[in-house]
């Protein structure tokens, strides 16, 4: 069976993260969201892989080309516009067999996640569902005896808490359901109208549950989490130099140094190319990706902390997320904050615990502040001694 | 370039030659061809493509031939000059890559003694040379007759009378075999064979090497047995594949960012730089290049002499040969090539070793010729496929910066500070050739504007001007439009009469020393009627006033603000390629490595 991992939008609620990558790029761990997707299909035996790409990609193909050093094939198929997960499922019409498995790239997944819809699927259709107690944001399944009745969108239902996590099986009759599909109010063409579709035509659509790993990163912040949670399985290695200490499960990567005095403690990993110290204390659920550069005296607690970062002596960054190319002078601070009102392309979202998101590209000089649950877009020079304490668009000039 | 193949195993080898020459095809051919052994040696060949080739061809059984991609050199390209070329009976056949100097002679010598020739070519001697010393074996037969042979070559020769048997030789062309579990491979290209073993074998010149069912051996052209190392390749072949991108020049332009952080990689830190070779203390450089690689030394000269202020003078290559260059002993001669197996630049290191220099590679392809005539610094861009040079050339821009840091801090000219303040600098390339790319939509929009344009200037100073002549080069080499470099002060004294109503020039204006003087070159085009594009630094206010469009680049320090430049023109050179309809990624007349003189 092949397997199609739609990968094309560009994941609107993690911006300003996805300005400039889409949501499946998103590192957790260092690995983009994507890769672990990859991994539990070559897990699960399903080699044969299309990536229905669009929005940036380009990062995308240079970090998988054709998939070789992930022992699987992958073919790109280009959705030119974002028009919905059904006209995105169309893009790769011609190149599936009879049955393939849909997935999404910005959802964690395992094998075992997998093998729950691909031991169960018998004929027509599956659909994959999960329990969430908070089913804001999802579809969801009614279903009876495993068979789906209804796929709700946009609505919460009474002591339903099925929800859709965009994994399917399909045979060829979804392609005709996708052309009788119509087009939403927000001009989008829904895989879960043309499921309904099928349903309505008697055709048999099964819902089966997974307990196995599912995770979205719904908004930038929860990337925070999601990075935390896959931190606590890794093994830590060194293939770096550590003149510093290191405690727990702690991966350095090649040429990559942790200088005198400093202190990391695991989980944690860092990247290669990276120059850390003297004197940097890294503190636990810290991801740090290649080339970064972190100055004396800085600490970083449950951060994510993107390529070619360089931060500035006497920074204190905790719970945020800073994206690539960022040049941040000394003496940055951070304020931590919990259960945040987060305002995002003009609506309101929960935030449990954030420092601050820093989108790529941004020159901060020193001495400057973040308020908690502020968001940095890209592109932004930010002068010394500045507080922010709102939402930063792009290209901002702060004096 | 021409490129040969060969095949003997268990296998059939048809599919095999095929899949070799597919792989070859990236260096630039006319025509292919093929010779299978069967009973007797079965030869198709035809002007065009390695398909047409393939649409042609009958299926052969057979588990030994030999195959070839020919770049016409000695006539014209059609299916009588392609290879395999056969002696008058037709049962040996022979490919070959480089130059027979002395054919005519040959021919001449041939012909009195009774053999036909079918073509115009220099190789066809050869076949008729070993049909001339057949002796009914076919080793001693190619080496008698490459004894009366002048000039380059690599080959591979079978014969019906001698089967189960390839007879390969090499002289200043690359040959490499490949030792895989179904059988042995030849090839031109290390990268043509990787997709069947890692396990190769480099042949060195004048060595012959005969392949036979049970395994290799290999003399020199005297006859003297040679003990050759099998090496492990460790390059992915699959990396060569277009993965998701319409051209390879694309995927590599995309690329450059991990390209950049992968040259940098172990060889930058906050103690400065360390290219991990101890460089001579010497009083003058001399770097020695061809086509982009000639500019990138144009660009090692202005970073060497500003940090380290070594004298340094720039050759091309096949000029330098021939001018009985005065060197020192001592002199320090840096070769730049990419394929490690530029004729032209290889021949020239040579020379210089005779003359006592020394000497250093700036390569990119592991393994190649010039890695094992001289220590190299590998530039770590991986397979370049696209015949036009991107990454290979940024690449080479990144190594010659840490090599004049290297330097200059070697020569206590560079303080530890500076050094230690542009190493940061430099940590920042790779995320702002990225945000270069970010911006290519925008590149993008420019380009379309002047894919009608019938010629093209570009123009740059200092560390820019040899930015400007490759973006010259990146133009004309994959669009087709007549485009030409400059340094900006020179258009007063010639180009500027090229100047009409709406002619594009490209002005290369970042923030330097001469930035000043960069908008006054601007202003003497705008005041004839010339459409400016500005490529300029995003904090820059003045520049709009200047020119009619403007493409931003990262702030970046002034040595680094080049490499970035490229990268714009590169994405310019494509662009405007694409919307002319090209042939990207195989321009017309053009190879990828030039193996021949």
């Amino acid at each position: 069976m092949k397997a199609v991992i739609l990968a094309a939008g560009e994941g609107i609620r993690c911006r300003p993260l996805t300005f400039t990558r889409s949501k499946v790029m998103l590192p957790i761990a260092n690995k983009p969201t994507i890769e672990y997707v990859v991994n539990a299909l070559h897990d699960s035996g399903i080699v044969d892989i299309i990536m229905v790409v669009g929005y940036a990609k380009e990062r995308i193909m240079n970090y998988f080309g054709n998939g070789k050093d992930f022992d699987v094939h992958i073919k790109y198929v280009e959705q030119k516009t974002q028009l919905g997960t059904a006209h995105a499922i169309k893009q790769v019409q011609n190149l599936v067999g009879d049955e393939f498995l849909v997935l999404n790239g910005d959802n964690l997944v395992s094998a075992k996640t997998i093998a729950d819809i691909t031991k169960k699927h018998t004929k027509d259709t599956s659909i994959l569902t999960a329990t969430r107690a908070d089913t804001t944001g999802y579809a969801l399944v009614v279903e009876k005896n495993e068979k789906a009745e209804r796929i709700v969108e946009g609505l919460a239902l009474k002591d339903v808490h099925n929800i859709n996590t965009g994994i399917y099986i399909f045979g060829p009759d979804i392609f005709d359901a996708i052309e009788d599909t119509l087009q939403s109010d927000v001009g989008e063409f829904g895989i879960t109208d043309s499921i309904q579709r099928m349903i309505d035509s008697g055709y048999d659509v099964h819902a089966y549950r997974t307990d196995h790993t599912w995770m979205d990163v719904m908004h930038s912040w929860n990337l925070l989490d999601v990075n935390a949670r896959i931190l606590e399985d890794i093994h830590g290695s060194v293939h770096g130099t550590v003149d510093g200490t290191i405690r727990g499960e702690v991966t350095v990567g090649s040429d990559s140094i942790i200088r005198e005095g400093s202190h990391i403690i695991g989980p944690a990993v860092i990247g290669r190319d990276c120059d850390i110290g003297p004197n940097v204390v890294i503190s636990p659920s810290t991801s740090i990706g290649n080339n970064v550069t972190i100055e004396p005296f800085t600490y970083i607690r449950n951060s994510v902390i993107l390529d070619n970062v360089y931060i500035g002596s006497q920074s204190t960054i905790k719970n945020s997320i800073i994206g690539e190319n960022n040049l941040i002078d000394s003496h940055f601070i951070t304020e931590s904050g919990k259960d945040l009102l987060i305002e995002l392309e003009e609506m309101l979202y929960r935030a449990d615990e954030l420092g601050t998101v820093i989108g790529d590209n941004n020159i901060i000089g020193c001495d400057v502040s973040t308020a908690a649950g502020t968001l940095i877009g890209t592109e932004c020079r930010i002068g010394t001694g500045t507080v922010i304490t709102k939402q930063m668009p792009s290209h901002a000039l702060v004096v | 370039m021409c490129g040969i193949v060969g095949y003997l195993g268990t296998s059939e080898a048809m599919p095999v030659l095929f899949n070799l020459l597919k792989r070859l095809e990236y260096r630039g051919y006319d025509s292919a061809g093929i010779a299978i052994m069967n009973e007797s040696v079965e030869t198709f060949k035809t002007r065009g493509s390695v398909d047409d080739l393939r649409s042609i061809a009958p299926d052969i059984k057979g588990c030994t031939g030999i195959g070839h991609t020919r770049w016409a050199t000695h006539g014209k390209p059609s299916s009588e000059n392609a290879h395999p070329h056969c002696d008058c009976t037709g049962s040996i056949a022979v490919v070959h890559n480089g130059i027979i100097e002395n054919y005519i002679e040959i021919k001449g010598k041939l012909i009195d003694s009774g053999h036909e020739f079918r073509s115009e070519t220099d190789t066809e001697v050869l076949p008729h040379l070993i049909e001339e010393y057949y002796d009914g074996d076919l080793e001693s037969s190619v080496q008698n007759a490459l004894s009366v042979v002048r000039g380059s070559y690599a080959l591979a020769a079978v014969s019906a009378d001698d089967p189960d048997k390839i007879v390969v030789a090499r002289k200043d062309s690359p040959l490499v075999l490949g030792l895989g579990d179904g059988g042995f491979f030849v090839a031109s290209d290390v990268s043509a064979i990787l997709k069947y073993t890692k396990n190769v074998i480099f042949m060195d010149d004048e060595e012959i090497g005969t392949i036979k069912k049970d395994g290799i051996s290999i003399t020199t052209l005297k006859g003297v047995p040679v003990e050759k190392k099998i090496e492990m390749i460790e390059w992915d072949p699959e990396s060569a594949e277009k993965s998701g991108y319409e051209h390879f020049m694309l995927k590599e332009i995309f690329e450059q960012p991990d390209i950049i952080r992968e040259t940098f990689s172990g060889r930058i830190s906050a103690d400065g730089v360390d290219l991990g070779l101890t460089l001579p203390d010497v009083k003058r450089i001399t770097i020695i290049a061809c086509g982009t690689s000639y500019h990138a030394g144009l660009f090692g000269r202005y970073v060497i002499e500003r940090f380290a202020r070594i004298p340094v003078d720039v050759e091309i290559a096949s000029e330098f040969r021939y001018t009985d260059p005065i060197l020192d002993c001592g002199d320090l001669v840096i070769a730049i090539t990419q394929s490690g197996e530029t004729a032209d630049t290889l021949a020239a290191i040579r020379e210089s070793e005779s003359k006592g220099c020394e000497k250093l590679g700036i390569v990119n392809v592991p393994g190649s010729s010039i890695t094992r005539e001289s220590q190299c610094i590998f530039t770590r861009a991986g397979p370049e496929v696209g015949v036009a040079a991107t990454k290979s050339f940024t690449s080479q821009l990144a190594v010659l910066l840490l090599l004049a840091v290297q330097l200059g801090r070697q020569r206590k000219v560079l303080s530890t500070a500076d050094a230690n303040e542009f190493v940061y600098e430099l940590k920042q390339m790779s995320g702002n050739i990225q945000r270069v790319l970010n911006d290519a939509p925008q590149i993008k929009e420019c380009a379309e504007l002047f894919a009608g344009a019938d010629q093209c200037m570009f123009m740059g100073r200092g560390a820019n001007y040899p930015i400007a002549l490759e973006g010259a080069l990146k133009l004309k080499e994959i669009s087709y439009i007549p485009a030409e470099g400059f340094p900006a002060g020179e258009l007063k004294h010639g180009p500027l009469s090229l100047i009409y109503d709406g002619v594009p020039v490209v002005a290369i204006a970042t923030e330097d020393t001469v930035y000043d003087k960069v908008l006054g070159n601007i202003k003497e085009v705008k005041a004839r009627g010339a459409t400016v594009i500005g490529i300029a630094n995003e904090s820059d206010t003045e520049i709009e006033k200047y020119v009619d469009y403007v493409i931003r680049i990262p702030d970046a320090n002034q040595w680094i603000a080049p490499v970035l430049s490229s990268v714009v023109l590169q994405l310019f050179a494509y662009y405007i390629a694409y919307y002319r309809g090209c042939e990207i990624d195989k321009p017309r007349n053009l190879a990828k490595s030039v193996t021949v003189e």
